[in-house]
């Protein structure tokens, strides 16, 4: 009952000098709601993120050709793997099965008077399998498809809408590279890959049409994707594919290798630390702001103790206990800085939404409102009592007689 | 009721010592009005703050009901503020912005126990000063005069057993002046215990006794009924 008195005694207080209530409500709103908008965004990111190391699948390591540091995957040019390489891969303990692609990337498609580019991947039947993706509609490519080098292909979504908009392309025939193929199936929609590619802007056709007749690389292999039975295992399986292919390709212990292996683990780590900097300056700048409002209400409440020395000298001489002064401040503090919190959090969803409608991906969860709570409470009081404090210290006497 | 004992009070800015009270002693019983008479700059408010428990003395003691005020601690004095004293200032100090009656209402926020008669006992008390048609004006749409009433309401509000007036009618027209030293007055006769600070001799002289003070210790004491 006390403190509810003590509490309406700061609310009238606050209604009393509406100015420096908007003023500091304001401070903290813009605190807040940058707060929320970061959460809203980076929990966005985030989510993304997971969804494109799925997309990666995380039970799969991809053999690159060629050594280095570059991202994306290896094109027909540069492969280096061989037959031999793949069935010891396949006899590792733990691997489920192992398919091989040669990849090239934006090759110019046209159809008709329509022109666009694609990746085009030479692929086996079990590439299905590997990627647990097949067709929406039509066949995907067969191991018969492979023996008689068909120029036959399966499309992605992208290219199928480039092309043939909302018209169905099976049946249809294609020119990739000036070779003319018949579209026999659409594959399943993917979404983006790790680093941002497009995984529907991709055209499969059969490994040995590939290999033999677009790419002209008949004895190497550019990529091979491989799926193990354990995914806890999966950096042992790793480990043990650069052991065989190390040897396999006769390399010094000196020697970098002349391949890359991408786990998920890889992949998470490569996403995360592109957008590592970034976060970095988001969060440093969600945390600031709210300070900065924390500051204003610091200053904002001090000059108020200054000029209400006489009020608080009054208070003190009917009988208030410092504890009362300084739980007068620090509840009209607290107050402010809870309404600043509450729309503050509203105003940064409704930022965020619009962010959304920009493209950005948000995630809204319950974390904006328990942090803009935790930060808002957190700033009332360790800004506020500094000048509750500094009230409830003044010397009543002293206080009563200013001017 | 209170009883000064030999009290000074000196105050230190930089290297500059003022004494301001130089071994006081006088006694204020139980029902009586008293007016402290000094010329003005002469430590009036310093008293009046070290009679209303906001300030200590530097030596001697001050006993109020008995109780050694120097031995309580800020929490104590406040209480003995909150229930045994009504402060009445010369400037008034009411809280701007402020309605009459939670003007009067103030010193019972901080009472251990908010009474269930709070507001028609405030009511009550702006009535008896004659401001029962005026208990939601605001201290700026009242006169000075009015303004000192509504503080006396406030003074009474929690029933203390001294009132506490440091130059009542310091910045009041004389008709107003006297319309609050006859407040005090009817309150003398219905029982109050009343101390008044002032170096204005006519509101002395309504007191029932003047305590003269002189460089800070008593001068005389003058009994007038």
């Amino acid at each position: 009952m006390k403190a509810l008195r003590f509490a309406s005694v700061s609310i009238n207080t606050i209604l009393k000098h509406k100015m420096r209530a908007i003023l500091i409500i304001l401070a903290i709103v813009v605190g807040i709601a940058t707060l929320t908008v970061i959460v809203a965004l980076t929990q966005g990111m985030n989510k993304q993120i997971m969804q494109r190391i799925q997309n990666f699948g995380p039970d799969a390591i991809v053999v690159h050709s060629g050594g280095g540091k570059i991202r994306g995957p290896s094109t027909a040019s540069e492969a280096n793997l061989k037959r031999k390489d793949i069935s010891d891969i396949e006899n590792i303990e733990g691997v489920k099965l192992v398919t091989s692609f040669q990849v090239a990337l934006d090759m110019p498609i046209k159809y008709g008077n329509k022109f666009t580019t694609s990746w085009v991947w030479g692929v086996e039947s079990n590439w299905k399998d590997a990627w647990r993706r097949g067709t929406s509609r039509g066949e995907f490519i067969t191991d018969s498809d492979n023996e008689q080098l068909s120029k036959v292909c399966v499309i992605g979504q992208t290219a199928a809408k480039e092309l043939f908009g909302d018209a169905n392309p099976i049946g249809e025939n294609i020119l990739i590279e000036n070779v003319s193929f018949q579209v026999v199936g659409v594959l399943e929609k993917r979404g983006l890959s790790p680093v941002g590619t497009d995984f529907d802007n991709l055209i499969v056709i059969p490994f040995t049409t590939a290999s033999r007749r677009l790419m002209n690389q008949p004895l190497y292999i550019s990529t091979a994707r491989v799926i193990v039975y354990n995914p806890s295992r999966i950096e042992a399986v790793a480990k043990r594919i650069k052991e065989i292919l190390r040897e396999n390709h006769h390399l010094a212990a000196t020697e970098e290798n002349d391949f890359r292996l991408s786990t998920p683990g890889e992949v998470s780590e490569m996403v995360k630390s592109t957008s590592k900097t970034l976060n970095l300056f988001l969060w440093l700048v969600a945390v600031i702001s709210p300070l900065v409002g924390g500051i204003v209400l610091m200053n904002i409440m001090l000059m108020a103790v200054s000029e209400r020395k006489r009020e608080i000298g009054l208070r003190r001489a009917v009988g208030a206990k410092k504890k009362h002064i300084i739980f007068q401040f620090l509840a009209e503090s607290l107050t402010l800085t809870l309404a600043g919190g509450a729309f503050g959090v509203a105003f940064g969803i409704i930022i965020a939404f619009l962010f959304n409608l920009s493209g950005k991906p948000i995630s809204i969860t319950w974390q904006p409102f328990v942090v803009a709570f935790l930060f808002s409470s957190l700033i009332g009081l360790f800004f506020g009592i500094y000048p509750a404090k500094k009230a409830a210290s003044l010397d009543p006497a002293n206080a009563l007689s200013q001017k | 009721m209170i009883e000064f004992k030999d009290v000074t009070k000196s105050f230190q800015s930089g290297s500059i010592r003022t004494d301001v009270l130089n071994g006081l002693t006088f006694k204020v019983e139980k029902g009586e009005f008293a007016a402290i008479m000094a010329p003005s700059g002469t430590g009036k408010t310093t008293l009046l703050n070290i009679l209303g428990c906001l300030m200590k003395v530097s030596s001697g003691s001050y006993l109020f009901e008995g109780i050694d005020i120097e031995t309580l601690n800020d929490d104590n004095l406040s209480e003995i503020r909150n229930k045994e004293m009504g402060f009445v200032f010369q400037t008034f100090n009411l809280l701007e912005r402020t309605s009459a009656l939670d003007n009067v209402l103030l010193p019972l926020i901080y009472a251990d126990t908010y009474p269930a008669d709070a507001k028609q006992r405030a009511v009550k008390l702006l009535e008896s000063v004659g401001l029962g048609q005026r208990i939601h004006y605001k201290p700026s749409e009242l006169s000075g005069g009015q303004q000192q009433r509504v503080a006396i309401a406030r003074a009474l509000v929690n029933e203390p057993s001294i009132i506490l007036a440091d130059e009542p009618t310091g910045n009041l027209d004389s008709a107003s002046a006297k319309e609050i030293m006859e407040i005090f007055k009817s309150l003398h006769n219905q029982g109050s215990t009343i101390v008044v600070v002032t170096h204005d001799l006519s509101v002395a002289r309504q007191a029932g006794r003047i305590i003269f003070l002189k460089n800070g210790r008593v001068e005389k004491t003058e009994v007038l009924s």
